[in-house]
């Protein structure tokens, strides 16, 4: 089996993911905008899938909790969520789409 | 199909089922202490090929179990799923759905996960049992998973996943002896597995969902069945975050790892000389003894200073590569290189490459061919090949020699800063500076036309902070030799007895030809029209040709066609001699020759095996070969 034949076979499917409808219908939050040790709850993925799945295999996921717990010293955001410590590039953190989490939600 | 099958059914299958050993394949995320556990079942009795046509290690074992039995154990990449996005995903699915040449279909599983993040790491799991095979659940790292206040049922989880669990701390060893008994329970009896059709997917069986879907709802099941076994998570790693905020702090971060850069360079460049020097004496002082013990016949010039010579500058080489790799080795088991390839991202981003390529473009000081093997980490395949092409730009031990003997002969030593500091000093820093030149220059090119990747594309784990195992330590150096001299040993070989050839012919009545004579010789005449306008004559030409096989063979070769010898006493011979057919313009142009020009054909052909093709080396060798003539041309012009 040609395996570059696959690699083209597997781009091929890239769909786009669905992006952020903020209920408010402000401006929507990105995780690159969240200050450290702020936790906050991921709503979308704003990127093609082939870009987004190393994201979703990682945890990275709707719904999952991420918290920024530092920034590295070229200033890219790194973030605990579902256990692991991942380092983004701001890029990437840009198109994370999240919400912050109501006093409610934090307390359970 | 529960019955047993009967021992023999005819001659052919009797003697495949009697051969029939059980294969095990090991599976796991990466940093799961996978590789710990697989040295810990196999020891020494592993080999390390490539899986047919890709780059991607193939790790083989045996397992020799207490009852004089066998089993085969197969090491896949660690994955994180199995959408085939990289050669890795790619190999381990192909493997476990029995479709890779050579490897039958495996008869068991083990799948090893990192307890301390569980929930992440099961998430592996579910596509896996889609298999169903026999399958082990090894819980990793219990000791910090209990430390740090994790608790599971491992019964109850067993349970709900319909799989046998043991709890290790592979490092230590602990519980390795539980992985030993399941694979000892294995049944082969029926024989070779039947060859089913499995197929490995990312989505739940027969549902076709988006792809976030299909996460969303596996992650899902894991948190459903993790809390029916009671999961407590374990807290965050103290110790892991205390370091993280020295390792990654503003200022002292990069200051460390500007440290450990220079800690690895002092090590290849001091620590290496006595072991190289050793080595050369060995050769030399052994080619002599050959030469004069050994009747004077053709065969002994090919056996002394073809062959001999040929492993001598091979094996030269491999006291810095060790070196190179303990230290790599050390840093990446601490998990401190994941840090590092952070640390650098900002950086390597801004020309075009990206963190993780810093651990390749470090070891290319030592040597390229390591290098660009190291420089499988890189899971975006654009960023890895931008990264393998610039390599060979970085200034590899093999320079060294030539670069050395260059500025000896034609760079006056005067101070610049105080008493060590001096233009030679100046200019052997300025060849290391071109070298950095070249290589973010192309890398910049290249980012921008051919090799175009997403800046989202990087993405790295930071486990948390280990004590490397020595154990797994020295089987990966053990590991790193082989494949080197394997290499390199190849090619640095065979170029070896090919120049020794050019060299003995066109036969004379006297034996061997005069060096000018030769066929060599003639190449040299042959192609000194072209290098005229650098100032060179044919006996560069003839070093350019020989070093072709290894840079540093052109010092052995200037020697030898100016009648000295190359020991250090003579050395200066060598220098004086030089003097007088190039002039210091050449010279120099001779140097930013070797600076730029991929003259190294071990590299060549570890690239055509790297890239599965001739496309990429044919590329590099010929920009390489322009910029050096190029660069050469420039300079000769310009001092």
């Amino acid at each position: 089996m040609s395996y570059q034949d696959e690699t083209k076979r597997n781009k091929s499917i890239v769909q786009a993911l669905p992006v952020a409808k903020n209920e408010q219908g402000g401006a929507d939050l990105r995780l690159g905008d969240i200050p450290l040790r702020q936790e906050v709850e991921l709503v979308s993925i704003d990127l093609p899938a082939h870009l987004a799945e190393p994201l979703l295999e990682r945890g990275v996921l709707p719904g999952c909790r991420i918290c920024p717990v530092r920034s590295s010293p070229g200033g890219d955001p790194i973030v605990s969520v579902d256990g692991s410590l991942l380092a983004l590039r701001r890029e990437t953190a840009a198109c994370l789409c999240v919400k912050i989490l109501s006093q409610f939600q934090d307390a359970d | 199909m529960d019955e047993l099958q009967p021992p023999v059914a005819d001659g052919a299958t009797a003697a495949i089922a009697e051969r029939h050993e059980p294969l095990v394949a090991l599976v796991g995320p990466p940093n799961s202490g996978k590789t710990t556990l697989f040295n810990q079942l196999t020891g020494l009795r592993q080999k390390v090929a490539n899986y047919p046509g890709v780059t991607v290690e193939k790790h083989v074992g045996q397992v020799r179990l207490d009852t004089n039995r066998e089993i085969d154990l197969v090491d896949l990449p660690g994955v994180h799923g199995f959408s085939a996005r990289t050669l890795d995903e790619r190999v381990t699915r192909d493997v476990l759905e029995g479709k890779v040449e050579g490897i039958r279909p495996p008869d068991a599983l083990v799948l090893i996960v990192d307890s301390t993040r569980l929930e992440n790491q099961l998430m592996l799991v579910e596509p896996v049992l889609e298999l169903g095979l026999p399958t082990l659940l090894v819980l990793n790292m219990c000791d910090e998973f209990s430390e740090r206040g994790g608790s599971v049922n491992d019964e109850a989880l067993a349970e709900r996943l319909g799989v046998d669990i043991v709890r290790t701390s592979a490092r230590s060893g602990e519980g390795v002896d539980g992985v030993r008994a399941y694979l000892a329970g294995i049944d082969t009896s029926h024989g070779p597995t039947e060859h089913v059709e499995r197929t490995l997917s990312n989505q739940s069986r027969g549902v076709s969902l988006p792809v976030v879907d299909a996460f969303a709802a596996r992650r899902k099941l894991v948190s459903q069945v993790v809390q029916g076994a009671d999961f407590v998570p374990p807290g965050p790693s103290v110790v892991s975050d205390r370091l993280d905020s020295i390792f990654l702090h503003r200022v002292w971060g990069p200051l460390i790892f500007l440290g450990v850069v220079l800690l690895v360079f002092q090590s290849i460049f001091t620590w290496a000389v006595p072991l190289m020097d050793g080595i050369d004496f060995g050769v030399s002082t052994s080619g002599e003894w050959l030469s004069t013990t050994m009747p004077d016949t053709w065969y002994r010039s090919l056996l002394v200073d073809g062959v001999w010579s040929g492993v001598g500058s091979v094996v030269i080489f491999l006291p810095q590569i060790l070196i190179l790799f303990l230290f790599l080795g050390i840093l990446e088991d601490s998990g401190y290189m994941a840090r590092a390839a952070v640390i650098a991202d900002r950086m390597m981003f801004r020309v075009g490459l990206q963190g993780r390529a810093f651990l390749p473009l470090l070891s290319g000081y030592a040597c390229a061919i390591p290098a660009i093997l190291a420089a499988r980490t890189i899971d975006d395949e654009r960023d890895r090949m931008a990264t393998i092409f610039v390599t060979p730009f970085m200034t590899c031990s093999a320079r060294l020699p030539v670069y050395a003997l260059l500025i000896a002969a034609f760079i006056p030593n005067e101070p610049i800063l105080g008493p060590f500091f001096g233009t030679q000093a100046a200019t052997m820093l300025g060849l290391y500076g071109l070298g950095i030149v070249a290589a973010i220059g192309t890398a910049f090119i290249l980012k921008r036309t051919i090799l175009k990747a997403d800046p989202t594309s990087f993405l790295m784990e930071l486990p948390p902070y280990r004590i490397p195992s020595l154990r797994t330590l020295a089987l990966r150096l053990l590991d790193r030799s082989k494949i080197f001299l394997r290499r390199a040993g190849r090619v640095i070989f065979a170029v070896a007895i090919v120049l020794w050839i050019l060299m003995q012919f066109p036969r004379t009545e006297f034996g061997a030809p005069g060096i000018e004579e030769s066929a060599l010789g003639q190449i040299g005449h042959v192609i000194e029209p072209v290098i005229r306008p650098l100032g060179f004559d044919w006996r560069i030409g003839v070093g350019l040709v020989t070093s072709l096989a290894a840079r540093e063979v052109i010092v052995g070769t200037l020697g030898t066609i100016y009648g000295v010898e190359t020991a250090d006493e003579e050395a200066v011979a060598l220098q004086e001699i030089l003097k007088r057919d190039l002039t210091r313009g050449s010279a120099i142009g001779l140097l930013v020759f070797f600076a730029f020009a991929l003259q190294c054909m071990s590299t060549v052909a570890v690239m055509r095996r790297e890239t599965a093709g001739w496309k990429w080396p044919i590329l590099q060798f010929s920009y390489m070969l322009f910029l050096g003539y190029a660069g050469a041309f420039i300079a000769y012009r310009i001092f």
